[in-house]
């Protein structure tokens, strides 16, 4: 075993919690029974470092094997790192056909294809999604395994989710998949987070969203409690018209944790009261930037207390409507605007 | 007084507050035979309810009955003695046929579709059956304004909606549209529950690789001759059908998939559902 | 937009009404719950986020005979409200069947101006402040016990003792607002 492998060996098992060490390291499989049921799990995590190295070094293990150690804790534990979501756009006529496979060995070729140096991993994880480690090199270094980048793509859909990507691998990542997926675009889908789930379920839509026609009886239903007769409350009809539009926007039940949400505001200032700010030619530019464990749930939260008022404002709404969480905010009359202009948050 | 001081005044009166409390709910605890007491009469009281309850039920199936043969008013005119309120009896029955008549018009393919936003939008949901049960039920807003704009929906990205408004042009024919949809749903939602049922009732056959969107099945079962395992390709490259467009077999022994019986249960495969098809071969015993 | 009136109805037989206004509609729940259980006479609690009042319940509402403003401190909104409530609010309420109630007071986060503009507020108004913890069980009782108290009197069940008399006594005073810093803590 290098000294790299030794490295990265060191890194992964600092990750992993020492709760999950010992399923996961039987998920490897690397190790022999009698070698598992060695190691005493008691111990220090640095102890226990050394001492799954030395048995490592034992077996002779290369970095490839390192690497499906690394994997298999990034598939249980995705939460560790940034994600972002790319879309794909324009299927080609083959696109809904793709199968693992083909996919695999395409996306494969294709990016040997662009970058010598790369070292890829494909794995089907069990419910259909792949995921892709890729770790890069250049045409003079061989492939650096300390900074993989992460790929996680649901095969028939137009979503991609990656973390670790620098600017630099960017276009070659896209073009492979591009290539690999039969679309024609790829973009920024301008939604990311650190809980990767949250994310894909935001963007396939996999949370309970509500519609007006939806179930009509059963809201009626758990809406109306066995009334107190000494405790009546003046505004119900209010309160329950709030209540259902912000579940309409938001959605029911427990919702994906997205944790921020950023407005890049650009626009002109107005504010009839302030006369200096609402007369500058430049327009006014700020950053605006909501934080909460759940946001989507605290965003229900304020609408059905009345807190925010309902309808829910757009650019609050186009969270969950058009799944992301990045808006640019220009004033309308500008070419590349996607919202209207901004209301006052 | 030391303690007072230490501890603070208002703790003190909180303290005394709720000893003051606890006085006050001592003396109903010695009433507890009476509370019981009321207990049983309401229970007594509750059962005669249910009672009434089952009787007014009985009537009221008697009603349907004589509804959906179209002959109510002659049954309630016997009926009349009997009970007071026979005219709410007689739209109970009337409501509870409305409502079956519905759900059959769901079963039917018919769309529920209510106007929303002021009537400039339209929500319509699809509900989606396989084999007589109800599945998921799917969602989408259309905006009205200018252009047809689908605002708002819950379809699962792997159906690809927008094609589907192109394909069926959306603008000028949105029945077409709606029915081509549904017809994708519904076969998704055939295929994924035929998919979920194999993995349910078959315990030997291993699904060794399936899509999100189920249009690809590969399974693995023994053969029972010679006990050799055989791969299973199933393709359903037909996206509105939950039927197989190509099944191919695969197995060490190369002569298996020619012989005339495997054959005969390749065409089975294509022609019905692969829960129900394994389910023949398993009681014929051709596999395991 | 109707001004509530605390005389225009007549009072019946051994009950009283509350209005507890609430623009959070939190603790109002609990509160109501707490105030409900175990009395001896028949209180009605009627929960509302903001005055005035819906016109359609006019009917069926029984004659109010305390308003409590809830004021959660941690939040500016909350008090803006009650401010704008207040205004739909007889002057005869003034007279001692008016109280404010403050949550989240011990929360360090809150600006001490937010306490002392609602303390102005309640001496403005001639009504009496109270102190609540609304986060644990013992907190909600308590407070639901001294709001009855103070209900019982209001509502004329006290002989010997008016609302306005008791006000006199109670009313949050401008003078106390600079001098009260050494008041004993709560534990």
């Amino acid at each position: 075993m290098d000294d790299k492998s030794k490295q990265l060996l060191q890194r992964v098992i600092r990750r992993i919690p020492i709760q999950t060490l010992k399923a996961t390291l039987e998920k490897w499989g690397r190790l022999t029974a009698a070698q598992q049921q060695s190691i005493d799990f008691t111990q220090s995590k640095r102890a226990l470092t050394d001492t799954v190295i030395d048995i490592c070094e034992e077996n002779q293990l290369s970095m490839k094997h390192i690497t499906e150690l690394e994997m298999i804790n990034v598939i249980d534990s995705p939460n560790q790192s940034m994600w972002h979501a790319l879309q794909l756009i324009d299927p080609g006529d083959d696109a809904q056909t793709v199968e693992f496979i083909q996919f695999k060995k395409q996306f494969k070729s294709h990016l040997v294809e662009l970058v010598r140096h790369v070292s890829i991993k494909i794995k089907k994880h069990t419910d259909e999604a792949i995921w892709i480690r890729i770790a890069w090199g250049d045409s003079y270094t061989r492939p650096n395994h300390m900074k993989p980048t992460y790929a996680v793509h649901h095969l028939q859909t137009p979503y991609v989710f990656v973390t670790t990507l620098t600017s630099k691998q960017k276009p070659l990542l896209s073009q492979a998949l591009l290539l690999s997926t039969q679309y024609q675009t790829i973009k920024e889908a301008n939604l990311s987070g650190r809980k990767l789930t949250a994310i894909r379920d935001l963007l396939m839509k996999q949370y309970q969203q509500m519609f007006p026609n939806s179930f009509p009886s059963l809201l009626t239903e758990t809406k109306e409690n066995v009334p107190d007769p000494h405790k009546v409350h003046e505004q119900a009809g209010t309160a329950s018209t709030r209540g259902r539009l912000a579940c309409e926007t938001f959605g029911r039940g427990a919702l994906p944790q997205i944790e921020t949400t950023v407005y890049k505001l650009d626009t002109k200032y107005k504010d009839p009261t302030n006369q200096t700010m609402s007369e500058r030619s430049r327009p006014f530019k700020c950053v605006v930037k909501f934080e909460s464990k759940n946001l989507l749930e605290s965003l229900r939260h304020c609408a059905t207390s009345g807190i925010v008022s309902t309808p829910v404002a757009q650019l609050l709404s186009s969270i969950p409507k058009k799944g992301r969480n990045f808006f640019y905010v220009t004033d309308t009359d500008a070419a590349s605007s996607s919202q209207r202009p901004a209301s006052q948050v | 007084m030391d303690t007072v001081l230490s501890k603070g005044v208002f703790s003190h009166f909180g303290l005394l507050e709720v000893q003051a409390r606890n006085r006050l709910i001592r003396p109903q605890q010695s009433s507890r035979v009476k509370e019981l007491k009321a207990e049983v009469a309401a229970l007594k009281i509750k059962r005669e309810q249910l009672k009434a309850e089952i009787q007014t039920h009985k009537t009221l199936q008697k009603l349907r009955l004589s509804v959906d043969k179209q002959s109510i008013d002659k049954e309630v005119e016997e009926m009349e003695e009997e009970f007071a309120d026979t005219e709410l009896l007689k739209l109970m029955a009337k409501h509870s046929h409305i409502k079956d008549l519905i759900y059959a018009h769901h079963l039917l393919g018919g769309y529920n579709i209510i106007k929303t936003n002021n009537d400039k939008a339209v929500c319509v949901s699809l509900a989606t059956a396989y084999e007589g049960f109800y599945l998921d039920t799917y969602n989408l807003e259309i905006d009205l304004r200018s252009v047809l704009r689908i605002s708002h929906h819950n379809i699962p990205p792997f159906i690809p909606l927008n094609s589907l408004a192109e394909q069926s042009n959306i603008q000028t024919d949105v029945k077409a549209f709606l029915e081509l949809l549904s017809l994708h749903l519904n076969a998704y939602a055939g295929r994924k529950q035929q998919l979920k049922l194999v993995k349910e009732q078959f315990k030997s056959v291993e699904v060794m690789e399936s899509n999100t969107l189920c249009t690809l099945l590969v399974l693995m079962f023994t053969a029972s001759t010679k006990r050799t395992p055989v791969l299973c390709t199933l393709d359903y490259s037909d996206h509105t059908k939950s039927l197989p467009t190509r099944v191919l077999f695969e197995c060490e022994d190369s002569d298996l998939p020619n012989s005339p019986e495997w054959k005969e249960h390749c065409s089975l495969l294509m022609e019905t559902p692969v829960h129900k098809a394994l389910m023949i071969l398993r009681n014929v015993g051709d596999i395991i | 937009m109707s001004i509530l009136k605390p005389f225009n109805k007549l009072p019946s037989l051994n009950s009283a009404s509350i209005l507890l206004v609430e623009n959070e509609e939190q603790f109002q729940q609990s509160l109501a719950e707490a105030i409900v259980k175990d009395t001896d006479f028949t209180v009605n609690v009627r929960l509302a986020k903001y005055l005035p009042l819906p016109i359609e319940n006019e009917e069926t509402r029984p004659r109010i005979d305390l308003v409590v403003f809830i004021i959660n401190l941690t939040s500016e909104l909350s008090l803006k409200s009650t401010e704008t409530s207040l205004k739909y609010l007889d002057p005869a309420y003034f007279l001692g069947k008016v109280c404010f109630m403050v949550t989240s007071a011990r929360v360090s986060s809150v600006p001490v101006e937010r306490l002392d503009a609602v303390r102005k507020l309640a001496a403005f108004n001639h009504s009496a402040l109270l102190f609540a913890e609304d986060q644990t069980p013992d907190g909600v009782t308590m407070a639901a016990d001294r709001l009855k108290t103070i209900l019982k009197v209001s509502a004329g069940h006290v002989p010997m003792a008016t609302a306005l008399y008791l006000s006199s006594l109670t009313q949050c005073t401008q003078c106390t607002v600079p001098t009260d810093i050494d008041q004993p803590s709560f534990n």
